[in-house]
């Protein structure tokens, strides 16, 4: 049977998961296709203009997309759901792809207008998905992977035209496959806003999330309005995705992987679960930077790739259990 | 005083072809009302009405003396819990975590449970006797077991009136029985509204019982009132006896041949 946790040990693990994540950056810092002494390290432009914004953005970003897949999960009481699956990443993109191509430059309620496209996008794209998965009132889990697969197909060729027809072949790599390597400082203050609203939002609502995990109508009964909640946490999921998307591009399978791997480790409970997923996430997303850079050095593979060959098979495996589960 | 007063209640799904036809009484402190009545009847749909889970048609609920439509939904929540028939455990909830879930409504924005919430929790999990199932995962629970936890959850909650919707049947009769029990002793606490199939188990235990039949109230009192050929002729087309227990000197029913 598992422990569980009390409050004083709760706050233990997280200070050694923080802990943890942090010797991980440093370590990063390290590596990568030029190998520093420390001294030299710290004097080169390398460190402080390339590799320290590069692994404080992938740990933000990492944050940004698990907090949004334990959101999608919670709210649509589906174990599967990940902003990446669902669509709304491809909805970002296109967003995203559209203002920079157009040249856009305006600001909306303190958001530059590269976020702000992609998150009005990727509101279009998850209304649109859980429109269609609808059926009778009802969305299966089934479904909604569907008909996030289709939208996020028909987002990703839409993508892949307005870069080609804007006539920069090269950033298709950034945008569909996801890429740090042109992380900047400037990358890093755009989305510290979106990390500190998601992550407070998604912590303050974890009693609405709990309430959730009886369904619907027991919530209701428990006093949770649920639309109103289902409101707030989805556009604050899709506010996330479309920060996280504006600097890297389309990196799949952290919203999955992390809030679902973390949820058997210690519960369902979006108290705990929402600061451990947050930091699991900042470190996963380090450690796959990490090896971008340094597995096939001097060449970079896309972080998206890493993602890719970690998470579709964990997916694949996630569908086959719960078929066996009967789930 | 009454804790709940339904006021020529009027609703259902489709607005031309309400479920509930007019259906008015009350329930007061102390009480353990039986809901009884036909497959169809309405039973279910007047628990979901009265929990707000179905817009009113017509009428009006009064929970003690302010209208419903005049409460939010944290409020109806701090007065009326809802134990529905079947609920879902939830996967990797030890029980106490499940019961704690009842505390929802009394939580704040920016703060999460404090030493009322655990008071609560740890006097529904006593009430139900249940503490030596505090620690287990609730998808590891009997069918009985669960049923005690789904209640401890709605008893958490501290409601002036819980309302639960069948809560007996899908017990074997040992827990049929030891739940009832359980029900008539938390009265004391907390009113309780409950619908049940089994008539003789209703009448052995509700303090009234109202007879609803296609969503009207057909009759309404003590379960000797009740519980009479003549009624259950009117709404279940059934020729009946019915005797007094000896010993409980509750009316029960027997099946004429």
């Amino acid at each position: 049977m598992k422990k569980k946790l009390n409050k004083k040990e709760e706050g233990i693990a997280l200070i050694l998961l923080a802990i943890f994540l942090l010797f991980a950056m440093v370590l990063s810092l390290f590596l990568g296709s030029v190998f520093l002494s420390p001294t030299e390290l710290f004097q080169s432009e390398i460190l402080w203009q390339i590799r320290l914004p590069r692994v404080i953005l992938a740990a933000l970003i990492g944050l940004l997309l698990s907090i949004s897949g334990v959101i999608l999960q919670g709210i649509l009481r589906n174990p599967l759901a990940d902003p990446y699956i669902l669509g709304i990443s491809a909805g970002a993109g296109v967003g995203a792809a559209i203002s920079i191509v157009l040249g856009a430059q305006f600001v909306v309620f303190g958001m530059s207008s590269i976020p702000a496209t992609a998150f009005i996008f990727a509101l279009i794209a998850v209304i649109i998905v859980y429109k269609l998965a609808q059926v009778a009132g009802k969305t299966t889990p089934e479904t909604l992977i569907l008909a996030g697969v289709a939208l996020s197909a028909f987002c990703a060729a839409i993508l892949a035209l307005i870069i080609i027809i804007s006539g920069s072949l090269q950033s298709i790599y950034f945008w569909l496959l996801g890429s740090l390597s042109s992380a900047t400082w400037g990358n890093v203050l755009t989305v510290i806003p979106y990390v500190l609203i998601g992550a407070g939002v998604a912590y303050f609502y974890s009693k609405e999330l709990n309430a959730l995990l009886l369904g619907e109508e027991m919530a209701t009964t428990l006093g949770v309005d649920v639309e109103n909640t289902r409101l707030i946490l989805i556009g604050t999921a899709s506010l996330m995705t479309a920060a996280a998307v504006s600097v890297s591009g389309l990196i799949g399978f952290v919203g999955l992987i992390v809030p679902h791997w973390i949820r058997l480790v210690i519960g369902p409970n979006h108290r705990l679960l929402i600061p451990v997923s947050a930091l699991s996430g900042m470190l996963l997303m380090v450690v796959a930077d990490t090896m971008a850079r340094t597995v096939l050095s001097p060449v970079e593979i896309p972080i998206g790739i890493i993602m890719a060959l970690v998470g579709a098979p964990f997916f694949l495996y996630l569908l086959r259990r719960r078929r066996i589960e009967g789930k | 005083m009454s804790i709940l007063r339904l006021d020529q209640l009027i609703c259902g799904y489709d607005s031309n072809k309400p479920i509930i036809k007019g259906v008015s009484f009350s329930v007061y402190d102390g009480e353990f009302v039986g809901i009884v009545g036909p497959n169809g009847s309405g039973k279910t749909t007047l628990l979901r009405a009265i929990i707000g889970l179905l817009k009113l048609q017509q009428g009006s609920i009064i929970l003690s003396q302010h209208r419903i439509q005049h409460l939010d939904r944290r409020e109806i929540a701090r007065r009326i819990a809802f134990v529905p028939q079947l609920m879902e455990p939830v996967e990797g909830f030890t029980v106490e975590d499940l019961v704690m879930l009842g505390r929802t409504p009394y939580f704040e924005r920016f703060s999460f449970e404090n030493e009322d919430d655990h008071e609560a929790v740890k006097w529904a999990v006593e009430e139900l006797k249940i503490e030596n199932l505090k620690d287990r995962p609730v998808t590891e629970l009997s069918g009985g077991e669960f049923q005690r936890v789904a209640i401890a959850r709605a008893l958490a909650q501290e409601p002036k009136i819980m309302l639960l919707d069948e809560p007996t049947s899908h017990l074997d009769i040992r827990y049929q029985v030891k739940i009832c029990k359980l029900l008539r002793k938390l009265r004391a606490h907390r009113s309780i509204m409950a619908t049940f199939h089994d008539l003789n188990l209703a009448s052995r235990y509700c303090s009234r019982l109202v007879l609803l039949k296609n969503g009207e109230l057909i009759a309404e009192g003590s379960p000797e009132e009740v519980v009479t050929p003549q009624n259950i002729w009117k709404a279940y087309r059934i020729k009946a006896q019915v005797k007094k227990n000896p010993r409980t000197k509750k009316a029960r029913y027997v099946l004429l041949p």
